[in-house]
C-alpha cells in the first residue's frame, strides 16, 4: 500500500474525533472514505495529508511512518500528496496561478525568481502538466480569470486541477462535490477516475452513497470515528454485514440515539 | 477679506517651501518604511499563531492607534534628552528624533490594520497552500499576498497619521529652520502653526493646501486599491 493508517487515533482536547483506524490506498484505486457527516473523515484525510500528528498510530508512506521522518524528508512525502478541500479555497489570482502554484513552490528560490520575471514580460506559458490538469476539468478557456471571480462549481474543478498540476501518487478529496450542481458533479467524478487511469491513488471522503458506487474500488464505511466496516461497493451495497452500515446504504438518517423506536419512521415522514 | 492673498515668497523664498516639504516627506517615509518593516512581522506572528495572552496583545495594539502624539513626543524628547538614557546619541532636535516619534505614532496604525487583513486571509487557504506542499514560508507568503489589499492600506494609514501629525515633533524636532532659510526640522505641520501665531496666513495656507493635497492623494490612492480589490473578487 502506497499510504495507509494503523491504528490510528485523534482527539481536539477531550473528545476522540478518530479511534483506532486503519485504511490504506494504493496508487490506481479509488478508496472511498463514506459515513454521515460529523464522524471524523475530514480529519482522517487531514491526517493523512500530515495536517497534525495521530495521538496514536502511525501514518506510512511504502512502509515508512511519516512522523519518524525529518521535517524535509515529510516535506518530499507530502509532495507527493495533494488535497481538495470542501470548499475550493482558491487563491486571489488567476486561474493559471491558482494551478501553477504546487509546482512553484517546489521549484528553488532562483527558478521562482525568473519564473517572475517571465510573468512580468508577458509570458504566459503553462507547463505541460498544469496544462493538461485544467484540460481535465474543461476549464483551459478560464486561465486568466482570477479564480475567485468564478462559479462555485467552476471553483472546486480548478481546486482539483491545482491538485492534479502536482502530479501526485496520492489525491485526497474531501467532500469534493457537496456543494456542485450534477453537471459539475458529473465533470469532477470524470476527472477523478481519469487520474485514476494515470495510476493516481485517490481517497475520496463522501456522504454521497450514489457517488461511492459510481468511482470506488473500495469502500470503508466510517461511523463515530471508527471504520465499521470496508470492502469493494458490491459487497458493501448488496451484502453489508454491519447493521449501521445496512441502514446508511439504505438511505437512513443515523442518529446516536439507543432507542430505535425514537428515530422518525418513513411512515410518519410522508404523512 | 481681512487679509490679502497676495502670495509673497516667505523670508527664506520659495526655497524655505520646498526645503519643508522635503524634510515632512523625508520623515514620514521613513518612518513609516521602518515601521512597516517591524510592524508586518509581528502582525503575521499575532495572526497565525495561539499564544497566551494574544487577545492583550491585540487589545494593547489596538489602544495604541489612540495615543496622544504630544504625550509620544515628550517620552521621546525624555529618551533623547542629555540627562536621558540615548541621550549620549546627541539626536534630540534632530530629524531623527522626528522619525523616532512618527515610528512610534504609525506602528500602531500599520500593526493593527495589517493584523486584522493577515487575519481576514481564510484558515481554508492557508491550509491549502500547506497541501499543496508549501513550507511554513511558502504558506506565510500567501497569506501576505493575500492580504496585499489590506496591508497596502495599513501603510497609507500610518503614512496618513505621520504625515498630518503636529504634537510629537514639534516637541522633539524643535522646528528648526536654519538661518539661509532652509528647513533643518520643519514639516509642513509645525510650520503652518508658526506661520499662523506670525500671522503669514498666505505661506500658511499654500503649507495647508500641500499638506491637503497629499493626505488626500494617499486616501484617494487608498480607496482605489481597496476597489481593485474588491473588484478583483467578483469580477
Amino acid at each position: 500500500m502506497t499510504l495507509t493508517t494503523d491504528g490510528v487515533s485523534l482527539g481536539y482536547g477531550d473528545e476522540a474525533v478518530l479511534d483506532d483506524v486503519s485504511i490504506g490506498v494504493d496508487s490506481g484505486e479509488v478508496l472511498t472514505v463514506v459515513g454521515p457527516s460529523g464522524t471524523g473523515k475530514t480529519t482522517l484525510l487531514r491526517l493523512l495529508s500530515m495536517f497534525r500528528r495521530p495521538d496514536a498510530g502511525t501514518v506510512a508512506w511504502h512502509d515508512t511512518d511519516v512522523w519518524g521522518l525529518s521535517d524535509e524528508e515529510r516535506l518530499a512525502v507530502r509532495r507527493q500528496i495533494s488535497m481538495v478541500f470542501q470548499e475550493p479555497s482558491l487563491f486571489n489570482a488567476p486561474v493559471a496561478r491558482n494551478v501553477l502554484y504546487g509546482q512553484r513552490v517546489r521549484q528553488s528560490w532562483s527558478e521562482r525568481v525568473q519564473r517572475r520575471v517571465r510573468d512580468a514580460v508577458g509570458d504566459r506559458s503553462m507547463t505541460e502538466t498544469a496544462h493538461t490538469a485544467l484540460e481535465t476539468v474543461g476549464l483551459l478557456d478560464k486561465r486568466d480569470r482570477n479564480a475567485l471571480s468564478l462559479s462555485g462549481g467552476e471553483a472546486q474543478r480548478v481546486a482539483f486541477a491545482r491538485a492534479l498540476a502536482v502530479d501526485p501518487e496520492i489525491m485526497l478529496l474531501d467532500e469534493p462535490s457537496s456543494n456542485l450542481d450534477p453537471r459539475n458533479t458529473a465533470v469532477l467524478e470524470e476527472a477523478i477516475l481519469r487520474a485514476k487511469a494515470r495510476g493516481v491513488g485517490v481517497v475520496v471522503a463522501t456522504h454521497d452513497m450514489n457517488q461511492a458506487e459510481r468511482i470506488s474500488d473500495r469502500i470503508a464505511f466510517v461511523y463515530d470515528g471508527s471504520v465499521v466496516e470496508s470492502g469493494p461497493p458490491e459487497r458493501i451495497f448488496d451484502d453489508p454485514r454491519d447493521r449501521r452500515t445496512n441502514r446508511f446504504v439504505a438511505g437512513d438518517l443515523l442518529y446516536e440515539v439507543d432507542d430505535e423506536s425514537a428515530l422518525p419512521t418513513s411512515a410518519s415522514e410522508s404523512s | 477679506m481681512f487679509f490679502s492673498l497676495q502670495l509673497q515668497p516667505p523670508d527664506g523664498g520659495w526655497t524655505y517651501v520646498v526645503s519643508i516639504i522635503l524634510v515632512s516627506l523625508e520623515v514620514s517615509l521613513t518612518a513609516v518604511g521602518l515601521s512597516t518593516l517591524f510592524s508586518l512581522p509581528i502582525a503575521l506572528f499575532v495572526g497565525f499563531t495561539d499564544f497566551p495572552g494574544k487577545r492583550i496583545v491585540t487589545a494593547v495594539i489596538n489602544t495604541g492607534m489612540g495615543f496622544p502624539s504630544v504625550v509620544v513626543g515628550l517620552v521621546v524628547l525624555m529618551l533623547l534628552s542629555n540627562s536621558g538614557p540615548l541621550g549620549t546619541f546627541d539626536r534630540a532636535f534632530t530629524p531623527q528624533a522626528m522619525i523616532a516619534s512618527q515610528f512610534v505614532l504609525a506602528t500602531p496604525v500599520i500593526m493593527s490594520v495589517s493584523l486584522s487583513a493577515v487575519e481576514s486571509v481564510e484558515q481554508s487557504v492557508r491550509d491549502a497552500a500547506f497541501a499543496m506542499g508549501g513550507t511554513d514560508l511558502d504558506v506565510g507568503i500567501v497569506v501576505i499576498k493575500e492580504a496585499r489589499y489590506g496591508i497596502v492600506t495599513a501603510v497609507l494609514a500610518g503614512f496618513g497619521r505621520a504625515i498630518s501629525e503636529v504634537g510629537s515633533i514639534l516637541i522633539v524636532g524643535g522646528n528648526i529652520v536654519f538661518s539661509d532659510g532652509e528647513s533643518y526640522t520643519r514639516t509642513l505641520t509645525t510650520a503652518i502653526t508658526v506661520e499662523a501665531r506670525q500671522g503669514r496666513y498666505e505661506v500658511g495656507l499654500v503649507l495647508g493646501a500641500i499638506l491637503l493635497v497629499l493626505v488626500l492623494g494617499v486616501n484617494w490612492l487608498g480607496s482605489w486599491i481597496r476597489s481593485k480589490g474588491r473588484g478583483e473578487r467578483s469580477g
